[in-house]
């Protein structure tokens, strides 16, 4: 399963990841314009090539032409490399996502991910978390009060949404029993009988709520519409990047694009069965393909709430972190964990499980009262 | 030299760097970014040693969150309204000296003690491999052999947490805002938010409703007048005590 593989060939195949990652971020901001336009009846970009295909290559070259202006009052050093640290967390997240196994091409054996840190999943909420760095320090060099508004959001957001990510799969870490993505992986390739159907494992299936959860904390995580808050052009003029222009701050725009895609790739492998799929066992080809069709489904989904829902008030963003998915995330963990305890016939005696079964409906039934007593006093607060 | 006593002296070297300007930078935010920087090194020694699992917590908890909540406050203060950034007490450098010196001591004694008895921890690679890896082997420590310190810990942060929750109650708002002497608010010139008399609502010298037609007549009733001010910096801190 593991192969050591000389060093420069893993150079190589991250070499290729990264390029194939730029060139899919600038591919993402067309099929993002196309798809936009599409909801709302426009065409999207059509004169740069065939579809307007050659539009990110157009946008590219005029953001390297803009001048680079820096404010008088900025502080200059962190305003230089904060950019930067948006770009580079988000991109070394896909450095634990595999792509495979271990194939066998060029007489070489060549694995299909750059590292296969044993701490996977969690090496991914690292980086997402160091990435909010960049917002705040951009936002604070740059001296102008909306952006440093923006930068207090974006700090604020992120260290609630990070809880809830990082919880949401402690389900996922329970059933798999690692925090390898490769692990992890390896779990959904399994197969399950319902009823004579013979269907994969994938976590979706036996986490729903976790997904879920995922799905939305991820949105607020990459800062994107509806959680778009430290950017929110209505209110904070563009938020924490209003004082970067050409190239800077389009090291804040690739950021945003690949942290969307490297998250979409993150949630592919944890809950639809990243590279697995009919045939994808034989032709490791047909893996790859499996994976980037599952995340350009999330990708989709991404542009769609864009498209569709407005932007949320901030006392309502921190809310529904606080006190809606978090309690779904305890809950999530809680029952998983008593199903696990079940089904591996790790508590004792019968006395024991009929106390443990006890246990869990009564918590379930505190669980509902509190949410009723809630939604009574809201009502009562609001008529 | 190996590789990885190359990187282990890159990576060491920054980390002390980076401490280093911890302590002399004068502006509070360059501090935290050394901080920041200092944590990340560290973190990537734990790697080095094998111990993924704690250098990913390591950023996530103090880089992560721990760090991004110190930027936040610093950067909701105005640096002009904190006192002078190294202006410490002697009696606070005396001390800080003091407990700086405690640690190092301990943690050279931890460092010596093995070189010298030569006996290595429990926690060998031999002893990580057979439950498994590092991570199963934390968590097994952690949830046997240090259970009851780490219910505790637990408990003082839900203390903590509680604590705060107190501290922040909706009832004493009114009363810390009378209490108030200057203004964090971003988007005014500092001083000029203070326009209305301020303080807890029920104790207001004003009647409800004559204070509700003071606030709707307008801002010269109670208020400064407007200045025009092409940054935040013009316009002369008012003093609000007078």
């Amino acid at each position: 399963m593991e192969n050591n593989q000389p060093l420069w060939l893993t150079f190589i195949v991250a070499f290729i990841l990264m390029n194939v990652l730029l060139v899919g971020m600038a591919y993402m901001t067309w099929f993002e314009r196309k798809v936009i336009a599409a909801f709302q009846d426009r065409l999207g970009p059509t004169r740069t090539g065939p579809h307007g295909l050659l539009q990110p290559l157009a946008d590219g070259i005029k953001l390297l032409g803009k001048e680079d202006l820096i404010p008088g009052a900025a502080d200059k050093r962190v305003f230089y490399f904060a950019p930067l640290i948006v770009f580079v967390t988000a991109i070394v997240g896909v450095a634990v996502i595999p792509f495979g196994g271990v194939i066998h091409l060029f007489g070489q054996d060549i694995n299909l991910f750059v590292t296969d840190v044993n701490v996977g999943a969690l090496f991914i909420l690292a980086f997402s978390s160091i990435g909010v760095y960049g917002i705040i320090l951009g936002a604070y060099a740059s001296a102008n009060r909306y952006s440093l508004l923006g930068g207090l959001r974006s700090a604020a957001q992120v260290v609630s949404y990070e809880i809830i990510l990082g919880l949401s799969l402690v389900g996922i870490f329970i059933l798999s029993g690692s925090l390898s993505l490769r692990d992890i992986l390896a779990r959904q390739q399994d197969t399950l009988s319902i009823g004579g159907f013979e269907i994969s494992n994938w976590y979706i299936l036996s986490q729903p709520l976790a997904f879920i959860i995922f799905l939305i904390a991820a949105v607020a995580e990459t800062n994107r519409a509806p959680f778009d808050l430290p950017e929110a052009e209505t209110e904070l003029v563009s938020g924490f990047h209003t004082e970067y222009s050409a190239f800077r701050f389009s090291f804040y725009f690739l950021g945003e694009y690949i942290s969307m895609i490297v998250v979409s790739l993150f949630a592919s492998t944890l809950f639809l069965g990243g590279t697995g799929g009919p045939g994808s066992g034989e032709y490791w080809g047909l893996g790859i393909l499996y994976l980037l069709l599952k995340t350009v489904l999330f990708l989709f989904f991404y542009v769609w709430l864009r498209a569709t829902l407005p932007r949320f008030r901030y006392d309502q963003l921190m809310g529904i972190a606080w006190k809606v998915l978090l309690p779904l995330a305890l809950l999530n963990i809680v029952i998983t964990a008593f199903i696990r305890l079940y089904a591996n016939d790790q508590i004792p005696s019968s006395w024991w499980r009929t106390i443990v079964a006890i246990l869990a409906v009564v918590l379930l039934a505190m669980v509902y009262q509190a949410y009723a007593a809630g939604r009574a006093e809201r009502r009562t607060a609001a008529g | 030299m190996p590789w990885d006593l190359i990187i282990f002296y890159m990576v060491a070297t920054i980390c002390v760097l980076c401490a280093v300007g911890v302590v002399a930078s004068n502006n509070p935010v360059h501090a935290a970014i050394f901080l920041v920087l200092s944590f990340f090194n560290v973190a990537a020694i734990f790697v080095m040693l094998g111990a993924e699992f704690l250098a990913v917590v390591q950023v996530i908890v103090y880089t992560g969150a721990i760090l991004v909540l110190m930027l936040f406050v610093l950067m909701l203060v105005d640096p002009d309204d904190l006192p002078e950034f190294h202006a410490a007490r002697p009696v606070q450098r005396y001390v800080g000296v003091l407990l700086g010196a405690i640690l190092l001591l301990e943690v050279g004694v931890a460092i010596i003690d093995r070189t010298v008895t030569g006996i290595p921890g429990t926690a060998s690679r031999e002893a990580v491999d057979v439950v498994g890896g590092n991570t199963q082997a934390l968590g097994r420590t952690l949830y046997t052999e240090y259970l009851l310190p780490f219910e505790i810990v637990s408990l003082v942060l839900t203390v903590g947490v509680i604590g705060a929750i107190v501290l922040a109650m909706p009832e004493r708002l009114g009363e810390r805002i009378a209490n108030r002497r200057g203004t964090i608010s971003l988007g005014h010139p500092r001083g000029t938010d203070f326009a209305l008399p301020v303080g807890p609502l029920e104790e207001s010298p004003i009647p409800g409703s004559a204070r509700d037609e003071a606030v709707m007549a307008g801002p010269q009733e109670f208020g400064r007048e407007l200045v025009m001010v092409r940054d935040a910096e013009e316009q002369p801190v008012v003093d609000l005590r007078r």
